[in-house]
């Protein structure tokens, strides 16, 4: 088979990305693959371009709602018209009616709290799947940074839909988590491509300071004097707020972007952010999903993020197009202890677990009476079934120490002496990589490439409504 | 309107005789008896609902502010007004929240799909992240767009001529008209956030957020009067034709059908006081509502008297004086008041 002649004649691109033919030619010839592809580099292509010519339909498994209509958004842009996506926040009505017509769809994604259900396995028996797709597999991983209990469950549901073949889908994975997908996705022998995640036009700068009031200084600095598109990471809905009215004031074009904000008005920074109309925009860690902006110039971190993961997957969103980018960790002394008290939040505690235990059948109503928090909630009932108490207080202490270790690996770097982009690989197994000119603070970054060329900014009042909309539909 | 104009509209309205969280519910737009006949009791449909997404913490703001202006006496349980606070003259006010229902929100986010869709084609791009994720809206808005052929380049301008005339006749001002544009968004024009909106005219985000409703129900008024052949559609299910609760419906036609107050209790299996709201919401909508199945026309006059003379509105103080009355026929007395007006 033509796969370039298929890739054109399906989506109109003439050539693959690095990475997505290996995988496809691998998926087609039947066999069980796990890829390793860092954010952005298409991704969703190695199931897409299968999903065209495979017999039956493509099952993804996508652990956030988000991410899940970010991608089926995505789909549809490319053209693609059967795409539906199963989640637990569907109309009844709606839900009644893709049951009906599920045979119709070529791409499914499904949440996987949703899969394991009696109901829908039946359902997606009946229809004949060739291939299920586990996007984000490292949710996989009790260890890792954003587990998913019903991942797990992935492996148990596989043979009442015959056991189709299996594509594990991640940008980030340690040797550790490689090992842990294909134990509990049960992969066949499996191909494995792993991209190699270093991303040599980044630049990696870490800056220290004194106090709050210099970080802040430095941050103006870096954003008047080098330019845009780009992202600050600022910690919290709050900060993300001040920032922003910091650098307004400052006459910048910036906005503030966090899960607290109404749904159209988080679509409408992603809409300024693309048509160029901000140029900064701060944000909480829930920006990024549903942002494809290939420019991104710089990428500012304010405050620690909570893991390497998170803080790789961040950074990587700059210079998607390949050229020079610049991302800068901006690190006050005492910034990790707000770290370790906002991952250990995230932990069950104690009392959470005797609770779950004691509560039988009503456990939900702890969360609804908020004695248990819904994540807790979620983490507890998984292990409920599988262990007895003491297991899991066991296996929570574990988790409690590996959050530290990776919060305390976030330390390291901050305080590495060495090369920034060593140390990263390092802590992703990978091979020690070629050292790019402007690899990092350590080798040195030549600042003046980032160099804003900001154009005057234009001083023009408002356009009235009937000039905006004149200019909306300049018919 | 602002939005504190809108709290002392409410609370001259109920002065003395709700608590102050009431005005509260009654613009996030519960659907609780109480708040519901307080509507016609006061007359209150203006402000039904009109900020479905309010905050507490923005709503204890504003009765702050209106405390500190000394329009409000502090920290009472119920709403007492300062004769200050009386004197305030109030704007007239396009909304409608009883009639619309936040029925305008579906209103204008197919506006906005259908907006950005025309700019985006006019100027070239056929792919585009639309503004709107909800499908059912998408769905609506691909078979209008169909039918309309939105890419013949007179039906885009067409549309854009209607659209404008909308707003020039629409009863708000031209910033507020300014607010709803800016919530439009098109190819390479971004929509503006609530907060910006709010930085670049230095008002409160929700001053910013009730002058898109204003316009927007008086934007729905103007559609309803004109019938412009191209925007009259996107009215399809946003006007109810019912003023009344889903609930209150059944009740209703039940109702219509011979049953009596204690029968629709039993058949649908609710309580007989839940059953008295629905009667008092039909008799809120129906200034011909037969209220004498349920008392005399002595009993009913004598309601009336009595809440003028007491000037109140208050329950307990009705039935005070006329011990021979029922409460639910106390409320449902003091509810024609409001469907006669
Ligand atoms: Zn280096």
């Amino acid at each position: 088979m033509n796969l370039e002649k298929l890739l054109y004649d399906s989506y109109g691109f003439t050539e693959f990305r690095p990475g997505q033919k290996e995988v496809i030619e691998q998926v087609l010839a039947g066999r069980d693959v796990l890829a390793l592809l860092p954010t952005g580099m298409g991704k969703s292509m190695c199931y897409q371009l299968p999903g065209k010519v495979l017999p039956g339909a493509v099952v993804i498994v996508s652990p956030l709602l988000s991410l899940m209509q970010d991608q089926v958004a995505q789909l549809k842009k490319m053209g693609e018209k059967s795409v539906v996506a199963i989640n637990s926040f569907m109309k009844p009505d709606e839900r009644e009616r893709v049951w009906k017509t599920l045979e119709q769809y070529r791409f499914i994604f499904i949440a996987p709290e949703m899969l394991v259900q009696p109901y829908v396995l039946g359902k997606l028996k009946g229809i004949g799947i060739s291939l299920l797709v586990a996007d984000e597999a490292h949710c996989i991983s009790q260890w890792g940074f954003d587990f998913r209990p019903d991942y797990l469950r992935i492996s148990e549901v596989l043979p009442s839909l015959g056991n189709p073949q299996t594509l594990a889908l991640t940008a980030t994975a340690t040797d550790k988590v490689t090992d842990e997908i294909q134990r509990y996705l049960k992969l066949r022998q499996p191909f494995i491509y792993a991209h190699p995640m270093d991303r040599p036009n980044i630049s990696y700068d870490i800056r220290k300071f004194e106090n709050e009031k210099e970080k802040i200084e430095q941050l103006l600095r870096m954003v008047k004097n080098y330019g845009g598109p780009g992202i600050i990471y600022a910690g919290t809905r709050k900060r993300s707020q001040e920032l922003a009215s910091r650098l307004l004031d400052h006459g910048i074009q910036a906005a503030f972007y966090h899960g607290g904000m109404e749904q159209q008005d988080r679509i409408f920074v992603q809409q300024q952010f693309h048509n160029k109309e901000l140029e900064w925009v701060c944000a909480t860690n829930a920006f990024g999903m549903g942002v494809h902006i290939p420019d991104i110039r710089q990428v500012i971190h304010f405050q620690l993020p909570s893991s390497i993961e998170g803080y790789v997957q961040e950074v990587g969103r700059a210079g998607r197009d390949g050229k020079p980018s610049l991302a800068t960790l901006l690190y006050v002394d005492g910034d990790e202890r707000l770290i370790e008290s906002l991952v250990l939040d995230d932990l069950p505690e104690r009392h959470e677990v005797e609770l779950i235990y004691a509560a039988g059948a009503e456990a939900k109503q702890l969360v609804e009476q908020g004695l248990v928090r819904e994540t807790a909630y979620r983490i507890l009932i998984y292990w409920r079934e599988r262990i007895s108490m003491e297991g899991t207080l066991n296996q929570m202490e574990l988790l409690k120490k590996e959050k530290l270790r990776q919060a305390s690996t976030i330390r390291q770097l901050v305080h590495e002496k060495g090369c920034l982009r060593q140390f990263i690989s390092a802590s992703f197994d990978q091979e020690t990589p070629v050292i790019p000119p402007n690899c990092c603070g350590f080798h040195g970054i030549d600042h003046e490439l980032f160099k804003a060329h900001r154009p005057e900014p234009k001083r023009d009042s408002a356009p009235s409504w009937q000039e905006r909309l004149k200019a909306i539909l300049p018919i | 309107m602002r939005f504190d104009e809108v709290v002392l509209a409410i609370m001259k309205a109920v002065d003395g005789q709700r608590t102050i969280s009431s005005p509260y519910h009654l613009i996030k737009g519960k659907k609780s008896g109480q708040t519901i006949q307080d509507i016609g009791y006061f007359n209150l449909h203006p402000f039904f609902g009109v900020l479905p997404k309010l905050e507490k913490s923005d709503y204890l703001a504003a009765v702050a502010r209106l405390q500190s202006t000394g329009m409000l006496e502090p920290e009472a349980e119920q709403v007492r007004l300062t004769a200050r606070g009386f004197e305030v003259p109030l704007p007239t006010t396009p909304l409608n929240g009883w009639k619309y229902r936040g029925n305008e929100r579906r209103f204008f986010a197919r506006l906005s799909l259908i907006v950005q869709t025309m700019s985006c084609f006019i100027q070239g791009q056929n792919r585009f992240d639309p503004v709107v994720s909800d499908e059912a809206i998408q769905n609506w808005v691909k078979t209008y767009l169909h039918r309309i052929h939105f890419r013949d380049s007179v039906v885009q301008h067409e549309f854009r001529m209607q659209l404008e005339s909308m707003l020039e006749r629409a009863d708000a001002a031209s910033w507020q008209k300014d607010i709803i544009i800016e919530r439009l968004s098109g190819f390479n024009i971004g929509g503006l956030t609530w907060d910006q909106i709010a930085n670049r005219g230095k008002i409160f985000p929700i001053d910013a957020q009730l002058a898109a409703v204003e316009v927007l129900h008086a934007s729905l008024a103007v559609l309803e009067e004109h019938q412009p052949p191209l925007l009259i559609s996107l009215l399809e299910g946003v006007i109810q034709q019912s003023a009344l609760t889903e609930s209150a419906k059944r009740t209703q036609s039940l109702f219509e059908r011979g049953f009596s107050l204690q029968q629709i209790a039993e058949l649908r299996q609710l309580k007989t006081s839940t059953i008295e709201d629905h009667f008092v919401e039909l008799a809120m909508n129906d200034p011909a509502f037969l209220y004498t199945l349920f008392m005399d026309a002595t009993v009913y006059e004598m309601i009336h008297k009595t809440s003028e003379e007491l000037k109140t509105m208050r329950l307990r103080d009705i039935k005070q004086q006329l011990p021979e009355a029922s409460y639910f026929q106390i409320r449902l007395a003091l509810a024609m008041r409001g469907a006669g007006k």
